[in-house]
């Protein structure tokens, strides 16, 4: 395990199936998903478009029932969303109608004024937004808007962080920086987290392990480790050997 | 340059189709021979009465205080009542079909029932402006909240927001611009119903002067002079009733997303 604190097991699926009712018939999304997550790791989830990411992550986070087996965490099923663990959604889900302030402090309302106060300047700081407090989300770019969903799910110190593709409507530039500050607050921070792609650079560059789905219904087609320690070298040859292996896996020729 | 064209497109254009206008009604009495119809210039003589008759005051003040109670009334029952029912799946089937079963009925088709409960007057007037606002306040406060994206409702939900701090939090917030829209709808059909009503069930305002004007003695130039009134009330009311969506909270929601 890199970056964990240790192998205890934090989330487990158990035999997980999903299928949606779509016009009449049923539409089979996920099959026999069984995968043990540890505290502290970066898990990324691969797949085509459509093979399920987001509906393993929503039955996770609480969102979506399994039609079969069940999903633990810490031993305990899940049963519904939880302050605890915190989704970053794949379309912006913090509030416009608030300022990056009150965005922030939704989890950690309860506080009193001085702690909030502390936590929310922590928390902007250390996602680089320091002078946007009193900004709407409209008049903030892509990338900071992001950041700004990055701070609140940071704020209510959760132990896992559920990252539905989080960087997807970025430029490829932004994406890249949002990347390696992402690895910097998980190392100070040590959560477990559950992070959604479709792009494979993007989860060689994040990832303790990458689970690759097939196309839909998703399985689990196999569990790559990278065994490469942070920062990562884009050019070494190993980062080459696993981008190979997951083409590969994803049935798509590497060289064109 | 660009300022020169913007005078141009945001001065001259309208006032010089304005003046258009005003001419050819004048031309039109001219060739038409009206002599009951007035003339622009009959009808500037006319205005100049009403100021100096004092009346119009009066009778500004009665529609404005009838309007403005209906329609407060209104807001502060069919925002929360929109809020619930748009929330609450339950209360939505249960009430939705009333709603919507009584929101054809065109206000003025209540004014009897209005004179029979609350005779003429100001209670009648204040009745079926409640109910002119109501409808499209209510329907539009349900749809806004129905239309709370997935995304708000599952951070909502994910946060632990439950009961009046969701409401708080979001769903009044989310549904705030749509909100608006539906307070300017509702006030524009107020003070369009308020005429109508004034001038078959009440004694005052600005519908019955229009009334008044043409029974004592087929007065049309005051009545024409009163219908432009009611028109710049109207705009003015509209003007006012915008100033909310400027607040940082709402800007969101009237661009595009
Ligand atoms: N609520 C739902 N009702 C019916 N079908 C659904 C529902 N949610 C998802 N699906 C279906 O399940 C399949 C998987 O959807 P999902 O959103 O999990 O894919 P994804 O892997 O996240 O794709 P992408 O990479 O494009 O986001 C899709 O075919 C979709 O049509
Ligand atoms: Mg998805």
């Amino acid at each position: 395990m890199t970056g964990g604190s240790g192998a205890r097991p934090k989330v487990h699926f158990e035999d997980v199936s999903k299928a949606f009712d779509q016009r009449g018939g049923t539409l089979s999304v996920l099959e026999h998903i069984e995968l043990t997550i540890f505290e502290g790791e970066l898990v990324c989830l691969l797949g085509p478009s459509g093979c399920g990411k987001s509906t393993l992550l929503n039955i996770c986070g609480g969102f979506e029932r399994p039609t079969r087996g069940r999903v633990t965490i810490d031993g305990e099923e899940v049963d519904g969303p939880s302050s605890q663990r915190v989704f970053v959604f794949q379309e912006y889900g913090i509030f416009p109608w608030a300022s990056v302030w009150d965005n922030i402090v939704l989890g950690i309302r309860h506080l009193s004024k001085a702690e909030q106060h502390r936590i929310v300047a922590e928390t902007i700081e250390l996602v680089g937004l320091e002078g946007f407090e009193k900004a709407y989300p409209m008049e903030l770019s892509g990338g900071m808007k992001q950041r700004v969903e990055v701070a609140r799910a940071l704020a209510v110190s959760p132990d896992v962080i559920y990252m539905d593709e989080p960087f997807g409507a970025l430029d490829s530039l932004t994406r890249l920086s949002m990347r390696s500050e992402l690895i910097r607050i998980w190392q100070e921070k040590q959560q477990t987290i559950l992070f959604v792609t479709h792009d494979v650079d993007e989860s060689i560059q994040l990832a303790d392990r990458i689970v690759v789905l097939s196309a839909r219904p998703g399985r689990i087609r196999e569990v790559v480790e990278v065994g490469l320690s942070h920062p990562r070298d884009l050019g070494s040859p190993e980062y080459g050997r696993i981008k190979n292996r997951l083409y590969e896996l994803l049935g798509v020729s590497h060289s064109v | 340059m660009g300022r020169g064209r913007y005078f141009v497109r945001s001065v001259v254009l309208p006032v010089g189709v304005t003046v258009l206008g005003l001419l050819g009604w004048h031309l039109a009495c001219v060739v038409a021979q009206a002599e009951v119809f007035p003339d622009p210039y009959a009808t500037w003589l006319a205005f100049g009465e009403l100021v100096d008759s004092q009346r119009i005051w009066g009778d500004i003040i009665a529609s404005l205080f009838r309007v403005t109670w209906g329609f407060l009334l209104a807001a502060a029952v069919g925002i929360p009542l929109g809020l619930v029912v748009g929330w609450n799946t339950l209360a939505f089937s249960a009430l939705n079909p009333i709603i919507q079963g009584l929101r054809p009925i065109s206000p003025i088709a209540w004014i009897p029932i209005a004179i029979l409960w609350f005779g003429i007057g100001d209670g009648a007037g204040i009745y079926l402006i409640f109910l002119a606002s109501f409808f499209p306040i209510t329907v539009g406060t349900m749809a806004a909240v129905r239309n709370i994206s997935l995304v708000h409702q599952r951070s909502a939900w994910n946060f632990d927001l439950r009961g009046l701090e969701l409401f708080r939090w979001v769903v009044l917030p989310a549904a705030m611009p749509q909100i608006i829209t539906s307070l300017r709808i509702a006030l524009g059909v107020a003070w369009l119903v308020i005429v109508a009503a004034e001038m078959v069930g009440m004694d005052s305002g600005l519908g019955y002067l229009i009334n008044d004007a043409r029974n004592a003695g087929s007065r049309y130039d005051l009545v024409v002079a009163t219908m432009i009134v009611i028109g710049l009330i109207g705009i003015v009311l509209d003007l006012l009733i915008r100033r909310l969506e400027r607040f940082d909270e709402v800007k969101w929601g009237y661009v595009e997303r």
